[in-house]
């Protein structure tokens, strides 16, 4: 109960930032947009079937797009204010730091996926296929997104001391994710093809879920105290940078 | 005593690998359907075990780094990190070549094909962190190397039910014991291969290691001597 409410006070924090300056709100969403509509330009062409084919990819494609951004700012903000210290010292367990983001990221990412989803309807008819059943394609685009930010918020915790590192921010999110997504994917393609086992495919990303949530949490703890201080190469880096920058004194005599 | 190991195995390497390729070529009867192009099996096949054991090996000794902060366990995960890396570059490599031969494609995006390339990337990402990550980037890498050997079966499951709708390849049916048996001499080989190389890398990383707290010490003031 304790942790839930914590978790409430820190996700509550970040979302009412977010309310007052609408930033990520804004760009992540209108990249959605920008996504969508190269998309459209990309595969204007496709006959209706192949549509229906490539529209899984364009879904989770974007969400892999956005969630990378998204996160590389979710951490950004304490980064800037030199927040993440005091976060760390705060007497709230750590895990509720982890699960507050997730939660962020997570609103985040379906605030995008409702720009992106009946964008794609707009554009390719294969895709208003969509409308037909609003449950499973809600519960759909919550379970792979939480996937995806299960694992996003733990790595963008780790990176999140260090600026103009994103790329390889990217570098881990895409090949970790692809479990996650390929199950999204094969979910998606059975949304709109009206697969019969398309709930167990469902209950199946549940389950993965769960395992990366729980495993991102068991982690979380320790990349994010590295993140507050640096590991021995790196002071031995700097040490050694120290040293040739200025000659050592002279020895007494 | 222990530091004679590695070069124990290397020269046990070094005398079974010549022994390998004339057993592969001269006394291993030549596969009925596939014909000579499966002889690259002897060597792909242990390949891609290497690949998976030190993939496991490198998340379970990232798990003791950070469980246990030790250092011992770090320089065994960084080199059984880079040797999943290269082994994986070899399975990726024979087997489109094997492929290409048999199956006419070098890529047919069967599950197995795919979930290894999926585990190179994120253990090439492991390097890469390691590498270029920021100043806490070793335990962000420990965290990436134990999501990997996770994601190992995950990644095989999810890719199989993917595959559901493309069409299904064929796999290596059952072999006669003469070719097993000479896959087992081909994995005695490479396994004392890799386990050198490993061995000799995580004592060479454990020396660095050592280095950057060597310099540490040298830059901490000290205090002054009263």
């Amino acid at each position: 109960m304790r942790l839930l409410r914590q978790t409430w006070l820190l996700a509550r924090n970040d979302l009412r930032q977010e309310a007052r300056q609408l930033e990520l709100v804004l760009t992540a969403g209108f990249f959605t947009l920008v996504v969508v509509v190269m998309f459209a330009l990309a595969f204007f062409g496709l006959a209706a079937d192949v549509q229906r084919k490539a529209i899984p990819g364009m879904v989770w494609l974007c969400v892999a797009f956005v969630g990378a951004l998204t996160l590389t700012r979710v951490f950004d903000r304490e980064r800037e204010a030199a927040t993440l210290a005091a976060l760390l010292a705060a007497p709230v367990d750590r895990l509720a730091i982890y699960l507050a983001k997730l939660v962020v990221t997570l609103a985040i990412l379906l605030l995008c996926s409702a720009i992106m989803v009946p964008g794609l309807g707009l554009l390719f008819p294969a895709a208003q296929v969509f409308a037909a059943d609003p449950l499973a394609l809600i519960v759909l685009m919550v379970l792979g997104c939480l996937g995806y930010a299960a694992i996003g918020t733990l790595f963008a915790a780790g990176l999140a001391t260090s600026s103009g590192k994103n790329v390889l921010l990217s570098v881990i999110l895409y090949p970790l994710t692809t479990p996650v997504l390929l199950f999204a994917l094969v979910a998606t393609q059975r949304l709109l093809d009206g697969h019969p086992e398309l709930w167990n495919t469902l209950a199946q990303m549940a389950a993965l879920d769960v395992v990366l949530v729980a495993v991102g949490a068991a982690l979380f703890e320790a990349v994010l105290i590295g993140a507050a201080n640096p590991g021995a190469p790196a002071q031995a880096r700097a040490a050694r940078a120290a040293r040739f920058a200025a000659p050592p004194p002279a020895p007494p005599p | 005593m222990s530091k004679y190991v590695p070069y124990v195995l290397l020269a046990g390497a070094a005398a079974l690998f010549p022994y390998c390729v004339q057993r592969v070529f001269l006394h291993t009867p030549i596969e009925a359907e596939m014909g000579t192009a499966q002889k690259i099996f002897y060597f792909h096949v242990p390949l891609a075990w290497i690949c998976m054991l030190f993939a496991v090996v490198c998340g379970i000794a990232a798990g003791i780094q950070l469980s246990k902060r030790s250092e011992r366990a770090e320089a065994v995960a960084v080199a059984a990190g880079e040797m999943t890396v290269l082994a994986g570059l070899g399975v990726l490599i024979t087997g489109p070549i094997w492929g290409d031969a048999t199956w006419g494609t070098p890529w047919t995006g069967d599950a197995r094909q795919v979930s290894t390339a999926l585990l190179w990337l994120v253990f090439v990402a492991y390097l890469l962190v390691r590498r270029y990550g920021p100043s806490n980037s070793e335990r962000i890498a420990a965290a990436l190397a134990i999501f990997g050997a996770i994601d190992v079966p995950i990644i095989y499951y999810a890719v199989k039910i993917w595959k559901t709708t493309h069409p299904q390849t064929g796999v290596v049916g059952s072999l006669p014991d003469s070719m097993w048996n000479t896959l087992w001499v081909c994995l005695l080989a490479l396994m004392m291969l890799s386990v050198a190389f490993v061995w000799i890398r995580a004592g060479q990383e454990r020396t660095a290691s050592a280095l950057d707290r060597a310099w540490i010490a040298a830059e901490s003031p000290l205090p002054k001597p009263a």
